[in-house]
C-alpha cells in the first residue's frame, strides 16, 4: 500500500541573485516531468528585488505549466526544443528549453525556462537567440553531468546568473534603435579627424566581414562608445538592439553572442577576453582597439563554425571523461583534456581588401555634415550591399537548384555580380549568412574541410 | 599583440590534435555535429526539409469537450500542402498548452454564471522530430450549450522554419490579434443574438406555463395543490430563473466593449483604415463617430439587436444529455459574415508570410532603408516597397475590409443594401456581390496615385472574374466592390463539427479569397505632373524647337551605314535655359520647355509596363475609374491583355522573333520553367521570393528580368540601347507586331529612370504618329509600323524626330542610337552572365541601379562640386571641377558621367518640387551623332 502513495513532494530550492539594477528577468525556473505527479519544479532563481512581481507560486505554476503537452514529446535524440509563450493572462513571457535527460538511470522531460514580463517582449525579442545559444549549451554540458548522477543545479546557476546580467546591462547600456549619425565618426568633418582614415576603413570593413560582430576595446568610454555607435550604423535595427555600448565607470564582462560590445580596459590597459566565449559566438568577431588603433579579425564564418564545433565537441568529450566535482570547473575543462590543444591564434590581420568600404568612406565625406545627407548616402550604401547580398543568394539558388549540386561557379559569381575585390565578396557573404545561415559552410565548407582533413592526416605522421 | 593580453597566455603553436573521430567515447546524443553540413544534399536550404508538408499553413484546431483536440480546417484549404502531416495529433500537441484557466460558471460570492473575457495567449512550440513549428494563438469562444459557455480554440501558422516563426514574432502575433479580434466580435454577435432567443423562448415557456398553471389551479378547487400544479411551479420557478441568469449573461456580453475601453492597453480596430479602404462610401454612409471608441462602442452594442423575425419556442425542462447533443460548428458559433472576414484575414496573413525567410527579412530592411531616402528612391524604386501607407494597404486589404465593415451601418443589412441599391447597384449574378457602377469625375489631385497603381501593377495574387473584368473594361464603367455579405449565402455549412474541408475549392473559399485581394483594385486615371503649366505660354517654344530640327533624311525603315553621323551636334539652342551653376547638364543639352498641347489619344496604354501617362490626355467624359476584386494573377494576364506576357518559353522565344528561337534552349532562360521543375523537389518547400505585395507584382518582376536578360543576351547592341535610356534619350521600339514589341519594351522598361512618384514613362504600344510631346512624356515608347494609312504617318513622324531619339527596329534588328564605350553597363548588361534566372537579373540590375542612384545623390548633393569655392570662380572652372568628381571621385567614363548628370537632374527636379517649386515642365534634346548598329 505504501508503495502506491506518491513520494513526497520535494521542496522547491530557490536561489537570489543580487543584480545590480533593473533585471528584466523575473526569474528562470528548472522543472521536470515526474512520471508519478507528473510536471515538478526542482529550482528557482530570481533576482533579489524589493518588489516582488511574481510570487513563489506563480513562479512554479508557470514553471509547471511549461511543461504541459510534454507527455506526448516527439524529439530527436539529443534535442533540446524550445517553446516561448506569451501569457497575457499572467502579464509574463516564457522561454522554455525542453530536453530529455537520464539521471541516475531514469529518462524523463526537463524544462530550464526564463520569465520576463509582457511589457519586455520587444526588448527580449531580438536577444532571443543568444539566450536561447548559451541556455542549450549550458544544458547539453549538464546532460552529461545528470548522466553520472549529478545536480546540475551549480551548473545551470552558472549560466542564469550571466543571463540575467546581461539582460541588465542591455537594459541600461543597450545601443538604441536608431542612432543619431551626429554622435559617431561619420560626422566628422573629414576622414581623419576622429581616427586615422585607414584604421576606420578597416573597422568597418572587417566589422562588415564578420557579420557585424565587434568587440571594441580602449580606455576612454567616450572614444569607445564613438566607435560602437559608428559600427552600428552598418547594423540593423534589430542588431542594433542586441549590442552594448561601454560602461564608463568599470568594464562589463564580455558576452558572448552580441553584435557590437564596447569594453573598457583595465588599470594596467588591457582587457581579458574569454577565449571560449568568444568561440561560442555565433559569428566570428572583429577586435578594435581604439588606443593603438588596431584591427584583427577572426576567420570567416565556415571557419569558425568548423572551429566553434570543434572545441565544443573537445569541452563535452572532456566533460564526459571527467570523474570528479574538480574537473568540471567550468574554465578548466578543456586544459584538464590533454588530446585537445586549441590554437588561440583565433585573430588575425585582415585578410582581404574590399572597395566597398573605402569608396563609401571616401565619397561620404564629400556631404557636408550635420544635415540629414550622410544619413541618406548611408541608407542607400546599406541598400546596395543588401540587395546584392539577396542577389548571391538568389543566385547561387539558382545555380545549385537550392542547394541539390555543389555550387562551382565562384568566379562567375563574382564577374556576374561584380564583386571582384576578395574583401568586396566577404562582406557580400556576411551579409548574406546572416539572412541565409549556413550559406558560407554551403560555399566554402566543403574545400576548407578537406584542406582541414589533410593537416590533419599529415600532423600523424 | 592585438591589444588584448589575456589572449596571449593562450597562444600555443600546436595545432588540433583531436581527430576527426570522437575519441572521447561521448554518445551521439550528447554531442553536437562537427560539420553543419556533412551529408549528402545537405544545404542552407535542405534544413527545412524534414517536414511531411511542403509549405506554411494555417491551421484551426479546436478542444471539444466531445471528442478532445481535433482539427477544423486549414488555410489553404489544399490537402497537398499537408501532406501526410498529422494533424490531429499536432491539434493535440497545439492544444495540449492551456493557459486560459478563466474561471467560467458560478463564482463564490455570485448567484449567477459569469462570463470571463480571457485574453488570448501565444504559444511558439514545435516538433522537431517532425520538423514542424507553430505559431499559436489561443482563443476562447462563446456557446451557451458548452460547458463554461467556453469553448478553446487556436490558429496556429505552422511553419517548417523555427527561426522564420521568431523573426516575424511579432508581426505574426499583430496579425494573429487582428483575426482573433474579428473572430470573437462574430462570435460575440452570435452568443448575444442567441441569448437572446433563448431568452424569447424562455419567455414564452414561462407564458405557458404560468398558462398552464393558472388554468389547473383553476381546475383544482379543492384547496390544495395536486403533484402536476408543484411540478408546474416548480418548473415555471426554474424557468425564471434560468430567465435571469440569461439576462445577466445578455448584460455581461452586451457590456463587454465598455469594459474593454476602460483598459489602458485596449486598442480598437484603427478605424482610419476604413476611411482608406476602398469600400465604403463616404457619400453613401454616415460619417463614422470622431472618436474610436465610441465608434466601436456602437458597433458592438449594435450587434445585439433582437431579431424580431424569431418565433420563440416552447423549452422542455428536460435538456439532452451532454453527449446527445451536437455541438455547434465554428460557423455556427460566430456570426457567419465575422467568419469569412476572419478567413479572409487568414488567407491573407498566409500569403504574406509565404515563402523563404531571407526575403521576408530583407523585404523589411529594404523597407526601412528606402524610407531614409525620399530624396531619391522614386528613381528606380516602386513606391510600394518603401511606402508604408501604400504597402500596408496592399497588404492588409482584407484587414481593411474587417475593420470597414465592422461599420455599424454595414452590421444593419437590410438598410445598408437599400442603400447601395439606390446608388445604381446590382448584384453580381456570380457571386450576389452588391456592384457600385460609379461614372467619376477627373480630377487631377489623385493622379499620382493612381498613376502608381496602374494596370501593370497588379499583384501577382490575382485572378480577375472574367465576365467581369471584360466587361468593366469594356465598358471603362468603374465596378467597385462595396459590400459583400450577402455573398456569404454561398458558404458551405458543414453539418458536423470536424469540418475539416478537404474538397478543393468550396464556394465560400472562393468568395472569400476575392474579396481579400479586392483592394488590389485597377485604376486608370490620367496624369498631370504639373497643374502650373499654362499651354499658351510654351506653345511657341515648341514650334521653334520643332521648326528648327530638319529630318536629316534618314529613313527608320532603311538602313544607314554604321558610322553616319549627325553634323549638327553640339549645336547651341538659342532657347537653351540651362543656367543654373548646380545643374549639371551637359553644354550640348538643350533645353525647350514645353506647354500643354493638343493631348493625342492614346489606346495602347493599358499595357503591363505602364500604366499611365505621366500627364493627362483622356477626354475628361470618358476618364473613368475603374476598380474591381481580383484573385488570381494568373488569369488576369491572359485576360487582361490578349497579348500580354504570356507562357515564359513562348515569351521567351518571341524576343528572338521567329526563326532564331528555336536555338535557346527553355530551359536556359525560362524562369518558369525552371521554377517548375524545382517544384517537385524538397527545396521548393519554402518557395521564393516571397510574394510580393507592392504595386509591382513579382511576377511582373521576373519577366521584365527575364526579357532583358534574353535581350542583352541576344542583342549586341544592347548596352547603347540601355544607355539611351539611362541618360535620358527617349527610346522607339519599332515594329510590326504589336507583342513583340510589348516584350522588347517590358524588357528595357527595368532601366527607364522614374521622373517623380508617378508612373514610369514607359508607353508600350503607341498607333498614332509621334508627336513633340511624346518626347517629354515618355521615354520609352513602342511604335507600330503598321501597313494601315496611319502608319505612313506615323514613320513620317519618326523620321522627323529620329534625331533626337534611338530608335530599335524589331523587325530589322536594328537600332539607331549614340554611342556607348563606358564601364558600367559591361557590368549591368553582360551577355556572358552566368545569370539563369530572370528574378535573379532583376535583383542585379537592381542593385546596379541603386548604387548608380547612390552615386548621382552624392553628385547632386555634394556642394563643393557645384558652387564656387572661391571668390569669382568661373563658370568653367566649376565645371571642370565637377567634370574631376564624376571622373576621379566616382570613376566615371564620359558616358558613365552623362548617366549620373542625368539623373543628378531628376533628383534635383524632384527635389525643387518636393520642396514646393513650380517647376516647368521640361524637354531635353541631345544633339548627339547616332550610329546604327545591326546583327
Amino acid at each position: 500500500m505504501a508503495n502506491l502513495c506518491p513520494p513526497p513532494s520535494p521542496a522547491v530550492a530557490k536561489t537570489l541573485i543580487s543584480i545590480d539594477g533593473y533585471s528584466p528577468l523575473l526569474a528562470a525556473t528548472f522543472a521536470y516531468w515526474d512520471n508519478i505527479l507528473g510536471p515538478r519544479v526542482r529550482h528557482i532563481w530570481s533576482p533579489k528585488s524589493d518588489h516582488v512581481l511574481l510570487s513563489d507560486g506563480e513562479i512554479t505554476f508557470l514553471a509547471n505549466h511549461t511543461l504541459n503537452g510534454e507527455i506526448l514529446r516527439n524529439a530527436e535524440s539529443g534535442a533540446i526544443d524550445v517553446k516561448f509563450f506569451v501569457l497575457s493572462e499572467k502579464g509574463v513571457i516564457i522561454v522554455s528549453l525542453i530536453f530529455d535527460g537520464n539521471w541516475n538511470g531514469d529518462r524523463s522531460t526537463y524544462g530550464l525556462s526564463i520569465i520576463l514580463p509582457q511589457s519586455e517582449l520587444a526588448f527580449y525579442l531580438p536577444l532571443h537567440k543568444v539566450c536561447v545559444a548559451r541556455l542549450t549549451h549550458i544544458i547539453r554540458k549538464g546532460r552529461i553531468w545528470m548522466h553520472k548522477g549529478q545536480s546540475i543545479t551549480h551548473m545551470l546557476t552558472g549560466e542564469v546568473i550571466p543571463i540575467m546580467e546581461l539582460l541588465s546591462s542591455i537594459k541600461s547600456h543597450g545601443v538604441p534603435e536608431e542612432i543619431d549619425i551626429t554622435s559617431t565618426v561619420l560626422n566628422d568633418d573629414d576622414i581623419g579627424d576622429s581616427c586615422h582614415g585607414d584604421f576606420l576603413i578597416n573597422a568597418i570593413s572587417s566589422h562588415m566581414q564578420t557579420c557585424g560582430c565587434s568587440v571594441v576595446v580602449g580606455s576612454s568610454a567616450e572614444k569607445v562608445n564613438k566607435m560602437v555607435r559608428t559600427l552600428c550604423l552598418f547594423l540593423s535595427p534589430t542588431e542594433r538592439k542586441c549590442s552594448r555600448l561601454c560602461r564608463s565607470e568599470s568594464s562589463f564582462q564580455y558576452e558572448s553572442g552580441l553584435f557590437v560590445q564596447g569594453l573598457l580596459k583595465d588599470a594596467t590597459g588591457s582587457f581579458v577576453l574569454p577565449f571560449r566565449q568568444v568561440m561560442y559566438a555565433p559569428y566570428p568577431t572583429t577586435h578594435i582597439d581604439v588606443d593603438i588603433f588596431t584591427v584583427k579579425q577572426m576567420p570567416p564564418c565556415h571557419e569558425h563554425t568548423y572551429n566553434q564545433r570543434r572545441y565544443m565537441r573537445a569541452e563535452l568529450g572532456a566533460l564526459w571523461k571527467a570523474t570528479s566535482d574538480e574537473e568540471i570547473g567550468m574554465d578548466s575543462v578543456i586544459h584538464s583534456d590533454e588530446t585537445f590543444t586549441p590554437n588561440l591564434n583565433i585573430f588575425q590581420d585582415i585578410l582581404h581588401r574590399d572597395t566597398f568600404v573605402k569608396n563609401f568612406l571616401d565619397q561620404v565625406f564629400q556631404l557636408k555634415p550635420n544635415l540629414s545627407l550622410r544619413s541618406t548616402f548611408l541608407a542607400q550604401f546599406l541598400l546596395v550591399l543588401h540587395r546584392k547580398a539577396l542577389t548571391l543568394i538568389k543566385y547561387i539558388e539558382d545555380d545549385t537548384q537550392k542547394g541539390k549540386k555543389p555550387f562551382k561557379s565562384l568566379r562567375s559569381l563574382k564577374t556576374d555580380l561584380d564583386l571582384a575585390a576578395e574583401g568586396d565578396l566577404y562582406i557580400i557573404m556576411a551579409l548574406a549568412e546572416k539572412i541565409k545561415p549556413g550559406l558560407h559552410s554551403f560555399i566554402f565548407g566543403s574545400s576548407f574541410h578537406t584542406s582541414m582533413q589533410e593537416r590533419d592526416v599529415l600532423m600523424t605522421f | 599583440m592585438i591589444g588584448s593580453p589575456d589572449l596571449v597566455p593562450f597562444t600555443m603553436e600546436e595545432g588540433y590534435e583531436e581527430p576527426f573521430h570522437g575519441a572521447s567515447g561521448l554518445p551521439e546524443e550528447y554531442t553536437v555535429p562537427l560539420f553543419p553540413f556533412s551529408q549528402a544534399n545537405s544545404s542552407p536550404w535542405s534544413r527545412l526539409c524534414a517536414a511531411k508538408f511542403s509549405r506554411d499553413f494555417i491551421l484551426i484546431s479546436e478542444f471539444s469537450e466531445q471528442v478532445g483536440p481535433q482539427p477544423l480546417l486549414t488555410i489553404p484549404d489544399d490537402q497537398r500542402i499537408c501532406g501526410e502531416f498529422d494533424l490531429n495529433y499536432f491539434s493535440l500537441r497545439i492544444m495540449s498548452v492551456d493557459y486560459q484557466a478563466s474561471f467560467v460558471g458560478h463564482p463564490p460570492g455570485s448567484s449567477y454564471p459569469k462570463l470571463n473575457f480571457v485574453e488570448d495567449s501565444k504559444v511558439v512550440l514545435g516538433d522537431s522530430k517532425e520538423g514542424a513549428f507553430a505559431y499559436v494563438h489561443h482563443l476562447t469562444l462563446y456557446d451557451l450549450e458548452a460547458r463554461g459557455f467556453v469553448r478553446p480554440f487556436c490558429m496556429a501558422y505552422i511553419s517548417m522554419d523555427e527561426e522564420k516563426i521568431m523573426r516575424q514574432f511579432l508581426e505574426l502575433s499583430s496579425d494573429f490579434s487582428k483575426a482573433s479580434k474579428c473572430l470573437k466580435t462574430g462570435n460575440r454577435k452570435a452568443f448575444a443574438n442567441e441569448l437572446e432567443k433563448k431568452l424569447r423562448d424562455l419567455d414564452y415557456t414561462r407564458t405557458v406555463l404560468q398558462r398552464e398553471m393558472e388554468e389547473q389551479m383553476k381546475a383544482d378547487d379543492k384547496g390544495f395543490y395536486t403533484t402536476q400544479t408543484i411540478d408546474k411551479a416548480n418548473e415555471l420557478a426554474s424557468v425564471e430563473k434560468s430567465i435571469i441568469e440569461h439576462q445577466d449573461l445578455l448584460k455581461q456580453i452586451q457590456l463587454y466593449p465598455y469594459r474593454k475601453i476602460k483598459e489602458p492597453d485596449f486598442q480598437p480596430y484603427e478605424p482610419e483604415s476604413l476611411q482608406d479602404s476602398d469600400v465604403p462610401n463616404e457619400s453613401e454612409q454616415p460619417l463614422p463617430p470622431s472618436n474610436p471608441e465610441e465608434s466601436l462602442v456602437e458597433e458592438e452594442s449594435s450587434l445585439y439587436h433582437p431579431r424580431s423575425s424569431y418565433t420563440p419556442k416552447f423549452i422542455k425542462a428536460k435538456s439532452s444529455k451532454c453527449f446527445d447533443k451536437k455541438l455547434k460548428t465554428l460557423e455556427e458559433l460566430v456570426d457567419i459574415y465575422f467568419f469569412t472576414q476572419t478567413i479572409d484575414l487568414l488567407t491573407s496573413i498566409e500569403k504574406r508570410y509565404r515563402g523563404d525567410l531571407s526575403y521576408l527579412l530583407m523585404k523589411q530592411l529594404e523597407k526601412g532603408l528606402l524610407e531614409q531616402q525620399t530624396v531619391s528612391n522614386f528613381l528606380f524604386e516602386d513606391i510600394a516597397t518603401w511606402d508604408a501607407k501604400l504597402s500596408s494597404m496592399h497588404c492588409s486589404n482584407t484587414l481593411a475590409l474587417v475593420q470597414a465593415l465592422q461599420n455599424p451601418t454595414f452590421l444593419e443589412e437590410p438598410g445598408n443594401l437599400k442603400n447601395s441599391a439606390s446608388l445604381e447597384s446590382y448584384k453580381s449574378s456570380v457571386e450576389s456581390v452588391p456592384i457600385k457602377i460609379e461614372q467619376e469625375v477627373f480630377e487631377e489631385g489623385n493622379h499620382q496615385e493612381t498613376a502608381e497603381r496602374g494596370v501593370s501593377d497588379i499583384p501577382d495574387n490575382c485572378e480577375f472574374n472574367d465576365v467581369d473584368f471584360k466587361g468593366s473594361v469594356s465598358s471603362s464603367d468603374s465596378i467597385e466592390v462595396l459590400r459583400t455579405e450577402k455573398s456569404v449565402a454561398l458558404l458551405t455549412h458543414s453539418e458536423s463539427q470536424p469540418c475539416l474541408r478537404l474538397s478543393p475549392q468550396p464556394p465560400r473559399r472562393k468568395v472569400g479569397s476575392r474579396r481579400t485581394i479586392s483592394e488590389d483594385s485597377i485604376e486608370v486615371l490620367s496624369t498631370c505632373p504639373s497643374e502650373s503649366v499654362i499651354p499658351e505660354d510654351f506653345r511657341p517654344a515648341y514650334q521653334i524647337a520643332i521648326h528648327e530640327e530638319d529630318p536629316d533624311g534618314v529613313d527608320v525603315d532603311g538602313e544607314q551605314p554604321c558610322n553616319s553621323t549627325n553634323n549638327e551636334e553640339n549645336e547651341p539652342s538659342p532657347n537653351d535655359l540651362s543656367g543654373d551653376p548646380a545643374c549639371c547638364m551637359g553644354a550640348e543639352t538643350l533645353l525647350a520647355q514645353t506647354g500643354n498641347v493638343t493631348p493625342v489619344p492614346n489606346d495602347g496604354d493599358i499595357n503591363k509596363v505602364v500604366s499611365v501617362p505621366p500627364q493627362s490626355y483622356r477626354n475628361m467624359d470618358h476618364a473613368f475609374q475603374v476598380k474591381f476584386s481580383v484573385d488570381r494573377a494568373e488569369n488576369h494576364s491572359n485576360k487582361v491583355s490578349p497579348h500580354g506576357l504570356s507562357s515564359p518559353e513562348a515569351e521567351s522565344t518571341y524576343l528572338m522573333s521567329s526563326g532564331e528561337s528555336v536555338r535557346l534552349s527553355i530551359e536556359e532562360y525560362s524562369d518558369s520553367t525552371s521554377y517548375r521543375s524545382s517544384t517537385s523537389t524538397c527545396s521548393d518547400r519554402t518557395p521564393s521570393p516571397a510574394p510580393c505585395v507592392s504595386g509591382l507584382s513579382e511576377r511582373h518582376r521576373r519577366k521584365a528580368g527575364q526579357n532583358a536578360l534574353m535581350f542583352i543576351r541576344q542583342y549586341p547592341f544592347s548596352h547603347p540601347a540601355i544607355y539611351s535610356l539611362l541618360c535620358g534619350r527617349t527610346l522607339i521600339v519599332l515594329g510590326e507586331e504589336e507583342a513583340f514589341v510589348r516584350r522588347l519594351v517590358t524588357a528595357l522598361s527595368i532601366f527607364v529612370p522614374n521622373h517623380g512618384h508617378v508612373a514610369k514613362p514607359v508607353n508600350t504600344w503607341m498607333t498614332s504618329p509621334l508627336h513633340i510631346m511624346d518626347f517629354q512624356k515618355w521615354k520609352l515608347i513602342g511604335l507600330q509600323r503598321g501597313g494601315s494609312p496611319s502608319s505612313t504617318n506615323i514613320l513620317h513622324s519618326l523620321n522627323r524626330y529620329s534625331r533626337y531619339a534611338s530608335v530599335l527596329d524589331a523587325d530589322h534588328k536594328t537600332l539607331r542610337c549614340p554611342v556607348y564605350k563606358g564601364a558600367f553597363l559591361q557590368r549591368l548588361a553582360d551577355h556572358r552572365t552566368q545569370i539563369r534566372r530572370g528574378s535573379t537579373y532583376y535583383m542585379h540590375v537592381q542593385s546596379m541601379l541603386t548604387q548608380l542612384s547612390a552615386k548621382a545623390f552624392l553628385f547632386t548633393f555634394c556642394h563643393h562640386a557645384h558652387l564656387p569655392i572661391r571668390e569669382k570662380e568661373s563658370e568653367e572652372s566649376i565645371a571642370q571641377r565637377r567634370a574631376a568628381f564624376l571622373r576621379q571621385l566616382l570613376g566615371l567614363s564620359e558616358e558613365d558621367s552623362k548617366i549620373v548628370e542625368y539623373l543628378s537632374e531628376l533628383l534635383k527636379m524632384h527635389y525643387l518640387r518636393e520642396s514646393g517649386t513650380q517647376l516647368l515642365p521640361v524637354l531635353r534634346f541631345d544633339y548627339i551623332p547616332n550610329f546604327l548598329y545591326k546583327i
